[in-house]
């Protein structure tokens, strides 16, 4: 990683901490008991659980709360990879902490229900996890990749940087966020694992009609989704026969596509990083 | 000189009139004080809701009946109180003739004209900035007697506040809150005869759980019933080693009353350590029970446990439900008792014999009751919690039902759930030895946004998986008769009317109201805040009024 690279990424982790802090002022009670009651504690400037019985113990409660998403060996799947030690939060180590304490807001990365020393055991375990360098390398050619993505329409859905559409996740940073064996998955067998904010839903109104779309929300009044041209639609339960999640992806299961542009697809997303 | 002394005898009488006439207008209102024969008769005061679960019985029915299946269509917000908090809102207000007592998080009371919701005065409690509540810095209520509310803190301490002025009258530490993995009250109280009855919370947290009762009129400590047997006690050695030291079982729901039969009954929560057994082989009483007590003195008459060495935190703190019902061509006095491991109980209330029990949601662990052995259920195995995460229990860690009210209807001779159909991932946990220095401090530390606006579930089980519904149980038969599904398992509870209605609310804020007799949905209210909370109904100015907190409001419903 070059020097430019970490400076950005810790300008860029500041800048969401600052954003962070101003969000909870903002939304900080007028009740004075309790805004003393969130106050937060202090937060050491290094880790004060380094010692190796400390990571060995960080290393079982990674496999317990965070191997799921992270997988066994910090090589990422559903959430980031680990193994490269850049972190979109900041990799300092009470970067780290308020990342693995609290989780991130909007994401399904949930708060560590642990201890503080816990946590401070994960932060040394995760920080080991960074230190090996990228497990995972791919294999195929980044550039022929991008080709491929264009002929095979994924813009249609996905955006990487200020292009494409939103009916898929933002691809920007997904090398990023998404181990290697997790982006073929993706592409060969969609439905296998979708993003809580993009599972599709069929609605099928009482006039017979259904409508195709990605769940936004719902409640018992109404369902909003975004429908295959990318307009947000409202439906009032009243009129609905019946909501089906039998295609849980609306994305197209690229199974028959050969294994050269596969791998050259999986090498242009693995390199998609974000501003870097 | 007889013509001076009728008009000054008729001032007089104005001037009474005067002095007793209430905010509501209405002239037959009694006002305060609260005396316990008025408690004892709540039922008679329809235009009140005098106690937290509106009657020493628990049944949150409301005989108002101005708000029927037939003009509920025409319901409107009448007034909203403005929270302004961040925190869940599960409170049940209090209304005294035209007053309403509510508390907000996390220990503010109000006095609102409950015509308008204008404030009348506020009190607040400053908790110290570390508390140990398992689930949010929330209160749940207040109970009332004399001129004299009661409110228990986050803190473990029981308060006494002036109902005309908000003024603090006493203030007793229930216990050190910092102690094991730490305490915190946050139930509401409960009045019987000249004694409060508090309970606390901890049970994920390794304390020792008791119920008290303290003189209303000083704070000074009657008596404390220990959860958890003592050295020499009976059942004590259902306790493996030390375990009984910080088994947990604490009180943090509210109880019920018989006047009848002079007896108390309060629910009890898990054992601890909540998921991993190693350390506590046992039955682990008086855990996940019902305590039958003898208010007077806090002596135990009986228990009954629903589930034995529980590891699922499937806590007994339902608000007990005291009914009289048919039941094998009998009339019997029971306890209906809808259960976070997701059984419809009856037992006896006279004797804490077991009746029957059937499951009101889908369930895993059970394969019937040991009639021989008053109602020990049949386990069957691999529901247990496994270092991998067992994924496959049902009910999930939230139970079918929870601390969320259920309501009965005198009229329909139905209970009312608001149940929760969900599995969970039950994990077992390392062993801590629980202490407030490194505890767990949940997720909002270091400034994270409050989890009143996080909904998230956990990312592995897709949207609708689970989901929740109303239901309607026949309590002579333990059927359910009607269900009414909705999105999103609840945090609500439920309230019956005599306009043969049953309201509540969901967690995406959908306020409602269902026909009592078939389900069927009668009116909707989008709030888009979650609902924590159960409604209430009161008169003001002689028409009838429904609150239900939703978000940081507390709503008020009326008709024009």
């Amino acid at each position: 990683m070059s020097r430019l690279l970490r400076i950005c990424s810790g300008v860029m982790a500041c800048c969401c901490l600052v954003l962070f802090a101003v969000t909870a002022r903002a939304q900080a009670p007028q009740n004075p008991a309790l805004a003393g009651g969130q106050a937060a504690s202090p937060i050491p400037a290094t880790n004060p659980f380094t010692s190796e019985a400390d990571i060995q113990q960080g290393s079982a409660l990674f496999q317990t709360n965070c191997s799921y998403c992270h997988g066994s060996f910090g090589e990422g799947g559903r959430g980031a990879d680990l193994t490269a030690g850049v972190y979109k939060r900041g990799g300092r180590d009470p970067e780290l902490y308020v990342t693995i304490r609290n989780g991130i807001p909007g994401t399904e990365m949930s708060p560590m229900r642990i201890t503080d020393d816990e946590v401070w055991k994960v932060v040394g375990f995760v920080k080991r996890l960074g230190s090996q360098g990228n497990l995972e390398k791919a294999t195929g050619d980044a550039g022929a990749g991008r080709a491929v993505y264009q002929r095979s329409g994924c813009a249609t859905c996905h955006q990487v940087g200020d292009e494409g559409g939103h009916l898929g996740p933002e691809l920007t940073e997904v090398g990023r966020r998404r181990g290697l064996k997790f982006l073929t998955e993706s592409v060969v067998k969609p439905e296998a694992e979708v993003p809580i904010n993009y599972r599709a839903v069929q609605v099928v109104l009482k006039s017979g009609q259904t409508v195709t779309g990605i769940r936004v929300n719902r409640d018992d009044l109404s369902i909003q989704l975004r429908d295959t041209r990318d307009n947000f639609r409202s439906i009032l339960m009243d009129g609905v026969q019946e909501v089906r999640y039998d295609k849980p992806s609306m994305m197209p299961a690229y199974a028959s596509m050969n294994q050269k542009d596969l791998n050259d697809l999986i090498a242009y997303l693995n390199s998609l990083k974000g501003a870097q | 000189v007889r013509a001076r002394r009728i008009r000054a005898w008729g001032s007089l009488a104005l001037l009474i009139v005067a002095a007793t006439w209430r905010l509501t207008g209405q002239s037959q209102t009694q006002g305060l004080p609260v005396t316990y024969e008025r408690l004892l008769a709540a039922d008679k005061e329809p235009g009140n809701w005098l106690m937290y679960n509106s009657t020493y019985a628990g049944w949150r029915f409301s005989r108002l009946n101005q708000i029927t299946t037939q003009n509920v269509k025409n319901l409107g917000v009448k007034w909203l109180f403005q929270g302004r908090h961040i925190e869940k809102f599960e409170t049940t207000p209090l209304v005294v003739d035209g007053i309403m007592y509510l508390t907000r998080p996390e220990n503010a009371i109000y006095a609102l004209d409950a015509l308008t919701g204008r404030q009348l005065w506020m009190y607040e409690y400053h908790n110290p900035e570390r508390t140990f509540n398992c689930c949010g810095r929330v209160n749940r209520g207040l109970a009332i007697l004399g001129n004299t509310l009661f409110m228990n803190t986050l803190d473990m301490h029981v308060i006494a506040i002036d109902a005309k002025s908000g003024r603090e009258v006493w203030k007793t530490e229930m216990y050190d809150h910092t102690q094991a993995g730490g305490y915190a009250a946050p139930g509401a109280p409960l009045i019987v005869k000249d004694k409060l009855i508090v309970g606390m919370a901890g049970g994920e947290r390794g304390v020792s759980g008791f119920l008290d009762a303290y003189d209303p009129k000083t704070g000074k400590l009657l008596w404390r019933f220990h959860t958890i047997p003592q050295p020499g006690e009976p059942n004590f050695g259902t306790w493996a080693g030390d375990s009984w030291k910080t088994g947990g079982a604490s009180t943090w729901n509210a109880g019920a009353y018989d006047p009848d039969t002079n007896t108390l009954f309060w629910g009890t929560s898990n054992p601890w350590p909540g998921y991993n057994d190693d350390a506590r082989a046992g039955d682990n009483l008086y855990s996940c029970s019902v305590l039958a007590l003898n208010p007077d003195t806090g002596t135990l008459k009986w228990w009954y446990q629903f589930t034995p060495h529980d590891l699922h935190d499937w806590d007994a703190t339902q608000n007990p439900v005291l009914i009289d019902t048919e039941f094998l061509g009998q009339t019997r006095k029971v306890l209906a008792w809808p259960q976070r491991n997701g059984f419809f109980y009856l037992i006896d209330r006279t004797t804490g014999k077991f009746m029957a029990a059937k499951a009101f949601v889908k369930q895993t662990w059970n394969n019937g009751f040991d009639y021989e052995n008053n109602g020990r259920p049949e386990v069957i195995p691999g529901n247990d919690p496994t270092p991998e995460g067992n994924r496959n229990v049902w009910p999930g860690v939230d139970g079918g039902a929870n601390w969320m009210a259920h309501s009965y209807s005198p009229l329909t001779k139905l209970m009312y759930v608001f149940a929760r159909e969900e599995r969970r991932v039950y994990t077992k946990n390392e062993i801590r030895h629980p202490t407030t220095e490194n505890a767990p401090t949940g997720p909002t530390l270091a400034g994270a946004p409050p989890q009143i606006f996080n909904l998230a579930r956990p990312p592995q089980f897709a949207p609708e998986e689970s989901w929740g519904k109303a239901i309607a149980i026949d309590p002579a038969t333990q059927n359910i008769k009607w269900e009414f599904r909705v999105v999103t398992a609840p945090w609500g509870g439920m309230m019956s009317t005599a306009g043969n209605l049953v309201f509540g609310g969901t967690l995406e804020g959908v306020i409602f109201a269902l026909n009592a007799t078939n389900g069927e949905r009668l009116w909707t209210f989008a709030s888009n805040g979650p609902v924590y909370g159960t409604a209430m109904s009161y008169l003001a100015g002689g028409k009838q009024f429904v609150s239900i907190p939703a978000g940081d409001l507390l709503i008020t419903f009326g008709l024009d």
